[in-house]
């Protein structure tokens, strides 16, 4: 394959090529930034073009947004502490409170300088070891899934800021919500009280935009009259200087390797890969102290790797012709529609088209940094608009985006209520990230849970005897879940 | 000369007989993917809409209303007016399988089906580097070892699904197989290919994503591309259980008035006919398969009725 890279590159350096390149990255950053238009819509969007236009072109465009997309998302969750999307919920919990100090230029540039460094070393991951980590992947079956999964509920505790308990709660909260809907194994109904709008459960969008989006509007609306003047001021990014990154290496790298291997494995994805590395940075971070404060390493750790995750994503995609999520599945779909069948062929029939696609996603990760700092510059103006208005465009922009993703009126009826109820909840000190985590992490652990006692006729323990991967797996959440109890046992005796 | 007089004479009889349906459409026409938007049906939906835009000569737009394996969709579809002016891509599994396991406000009488647009046999495959060369092996090995060995499926219900329960109900070993479902096919390809379930059914373009072995095809007869891969019935399997197909056609509210299902009919028609369309197929690798109207009723009533067993014998 890469022969063929000087090819692909004079396809990629064509104009077509070059336009499409930079017209999809800043279209994706633009779509991730409107809370409510996640990655898979900014996708869905772009699609009908893609019909017209030749083979590299096509896929090029679509990943340009989503790469766009993920990263974009990260400007409405530090600016206006909406994520777009669920991916970029872990970036509001550090993002905002340093917005909210005055530094949301400085806020952006760590979540623009960790979005580029994941989604390279990602790219490049993808060029050089696809085949290897395609390999690595079928070894992740539902039983090692699940194990990982478990790993990724532990994050609950680390995101649980003020009360563990209440924190806990809200997970309980979330996973409930998703069970909500068929029954995977047997396609019974639960929780839906014979409602056919029920029958596809709660819409995950629809909920994590009312929990952090709308019921932040419902806080800022119901604040005294004198708080009204609080918006962020922002006149651009400012890159973190080089002296800043001192002691921060370590923790970019790392969540750059989480989002890579979490990429890599179908049926878990960016906002799973956000949160466990957020944990992680807030369990090994040197600066772990400030998590939730503000601290640029937690910015870091979200958004270094939920950017990872798009190279990791198309590793089973191009390898095995197995879709990462449901954004490469649309990208498989557009191959299709191309005349293109993918499978493990894929490489050795068309080594031109992989690589343009490999290498263009290189390009439009480089991409990231200059489009991004312009955008952010034309948004600027936006956010000196108003409060009042601001939080209108916010919410018509929500219930827009929550509208166009599946055409059902009662996903408005679900987000409405969700912002009601993430008021509440919120006004007694419950956190919500760890309601996203639940309603996230909760089908797939249901699912691979349930896949494994089949495959294990019921036999629980067999989970960890017969597969070494959940052992470690399993040994990891539990070390997780000891140590913050242990660290505070010892900090109390030594008062 | 002869044709030509009989194409204008038929047109002025169908003009007349179509008065109160002349000015049809008047706006534009909807036709409703029920599943997410970048899907394989919504890229059908998406290849044929400018096609019968053309051929009805107005407006199609396509619009997605995604959940609950398509039931949602259909469910909210199911109480509109019957005018013609909205139709659902339904495939069997929406229109035949749901309404008969889930308590869904729609059932057989609910649609008056316009056209069917596509149909694939559904195959059985192994990895390529299984032991099963035949059907006779599996039976076999499964008889050896009750218990041991998994099928999947992209979900309970799903068409994947009731082609195991066909295949392994017809040959009486299901009671001594494990069902593994999974969300969506790709999934169950992933398990195939590493060797946590040891069969899945698909149709061929699915099949194909893999390095796969075909064991059967449970059409009529046995297909071009794989002249050695036996029909199931060949291999045993009595009807209504060997034959099975992933097929799916447009849809409208019960009560459509005759003529405006005629001209919908005939819209359905040319586009699926036209170069365009027949091109974008090729690509999509859709196998087509047109019926008109009544046709198109008289299948799905059928198919309604055959697969009342085959929900059966999978226990849903």
């Amino acid at each position: 394959m890469l022969s063929a890279l000087p090819e692909a590159i004079s396809i990629l350096l064509s104009l077509e090529g070059i336009l499409v390149l930079m017209l999809g990255t800043s279209l994706g950053i633009v779509l991730g930034a409107m809370p409510g238009i996640g990655s898979t819509v900014a996708v869905a969007i772009v699609l009908p073009f893609t019909l017209t236009m030749s083979q590299a072109p096509a896929v090029m465009l679509l990943l340009a947004v989503y790469a766009g997309s993920v990263y974009g998302g990260s400007i409405a969750a530090i600016l206006i502490n909406t994520p777009g999307t669920p991916q970029s919920a872990a970036t509001c919990l550090d993002g905002y409170p340093m917005a909210k100090r005055g530094q949301a230029g400085l806020a952006l540039g760590w979540a623009t300088v960790a979005s580029v460094c994941g989604g390279l070393v990602s790219a490049v991951v993808l060029i050089f070891a696809a085949p290897q980590l395609a390999a690595f992947a079928l070894e992740f079956g539902p039983i090692e899934t699940f194990a990982l999964i478990l790993l990724g509920m532990t994050c609950i505790v680390s995101v649980s800021t003020g009360s563990l308990i209440k924190g806990l709660m809200a997970g309980m909260l979330g996973i409930f919500l998703s069970t909500v809907g068929g029954d995977p194994i047997l396609g019974e109904m639960r929780f839906t009280f014979g409602n056919w709008q029920l029958f596809a459960g709660f819409n995950l969008l629809a909920v994590v935009i009312g929990v952090f989006a709308l019921s932040e509007v419902f806080i800022r609306a119901s604040a005294p009259i004198s708080n009204v003047s609080e918006l962020v001021t922002f006149s651009g990014i400012e890159l973190p200087r080089w002296s800043m990154w001192r002691g921060r290496l370590r923790n970019l790298g790392k969540s750059v390797l989480i989002g890579n291997v979490i990429g890599v494995l179908p049926g878990t994805g960016a906002a799973t890969a956000a949160f466990i590395s957020y944990a992680e940075g807030r369990r090994s971070s040197p600066n772990r102290a400030g998590f939730g404060d503000g601290e640029p390493d937690g910015i870091v750790s979200s958004e270094a790797a939920n950017n990872a995750v798009t190279g990791g994503a198309l590793v089973p995609t191009m390898a095995l012709g197995i879709p990462g999520d449901a954004i490469t599945a649309v990208m498989l779909a557009t191959l299709t529609l191309h005349g293109i069948t993918p499978g493990p062929n894929l490489v050795q029939e068309n080594p031109t088209l992989i690589a343009a696609i490999f290498a263009g996603f290189f390009i439009i990760n480089l991409l990231l940094l200059p489009l991004g700092m312009a955008l952010a510059r034309v948004a600027a103006p936006v956010l000196r608009i108003r409060e009042g208005f601001m939080m209108s465009a916010i919410v018509i922009l929500c219930a827009l985006g929550i509208y166009f993703v599946r055409g059902n009126p009662f996903d408005l009826l679900v987000m409405g209520c969700a912002g009601f109820i993430g008021f509440l909840l919120r006004r007694q000190g419950f956190p919500m990230a760890p309601l996203v985590i639940g309603m996230v992490l909760g089908p797939t652990l249901e699912l691979t849970l349930r896949q494994g006692l089949i495959l294990t006729d019921g036999n629980f323990l067999a989970f960890f005897t017969d597969s070494p991967i959940a052992f470690v797996l399993a040994i990891a959440a539990l070390l997780a879940l000891m140590i913050p109890i242990v660290r505070n046992f010892r900090t109390s005796k030594k008062d | 000369m002869f044709k030509k007089i009989a194409t204008v004479s038929l047109g002025c009889l169908l003009a007349v007989s179509s008065a109160g349906a002349q000015d049809f459409p008047e706006r534009p026409l909807n036709l409703i993917a029920p599943f997410n938007a970048g899907g394989g049906t919504d890229l059908l939906l998406r290849g044929l809409a400018p096609h019968f835009a053309e051929a009805i000569g107005g407006d199609v737009f396509v619009s997605n209303m995604a959940g609950g394996s398509g039931t949602v969709a259909a469910s909210a579809l199911q109480g509109q007016r019957p005018d013609g002016y909205q139709m659902a891509y339904m495939s069997v599994t929406v229109s035949t399988i749901q309404p008969q396991i889930k308590n869904v406000p729609y059932g057989i009488d609910s649609w008056t089906p316009i056209c069917s647009v596509a149909a694939s046999p559904t195959m059985l495959f192994v990895n390529n580097d299984s032991p099963f060369q035949n059907m006779d092996d599996v039976v076999s090995a499964v008889k050896e070892k009750p218990g041991e060995y998994v099928f999947g499926s992209s979900g309970p219900g799903a068409i994947t699904h009731l082609t195991m329960v066909s295949a392994f109900a017809g040959l009486g070993i299901i009671d001594d197989m494990k069902h593994l479902p999974f969300q969506g096919s790709g999934p169950a390809i992933k398990e195939l290919t590493a060797g946590n379930i040891q069969f899945f059914g698909d149709t061929e373009l699915l099949m194909k994503r893999g390095d796969f072995r075909p064991l059967m095809v449970f059409n009529k007869e046995r297909v071009e591309s794989f002249p050695d891969v036996p029909t199931a019935a060949e291999v045993g399997i009595e009807p209504p259980l060997n034959e099975l197909y992933l097929w799916g056609g447009l849809f409208a509210p019960a009560g459509v008035d005759a003529d405006v299902t005629a001209k919908l009919e005939a819209a359905c028609e040319a586009a699926i006919a036209s170069d365009g369309f027949q091109e974008f197929a090729a690509n999509s690798g859709t196998v087509l398969n047109y019926r008109g109207a009544a046709e198109f009723d008289a299948f799905y009533r059928e198919q309604y009725e055959a697969n009342a067993a085959l929900i059966e014998a999978a226990g849903l």
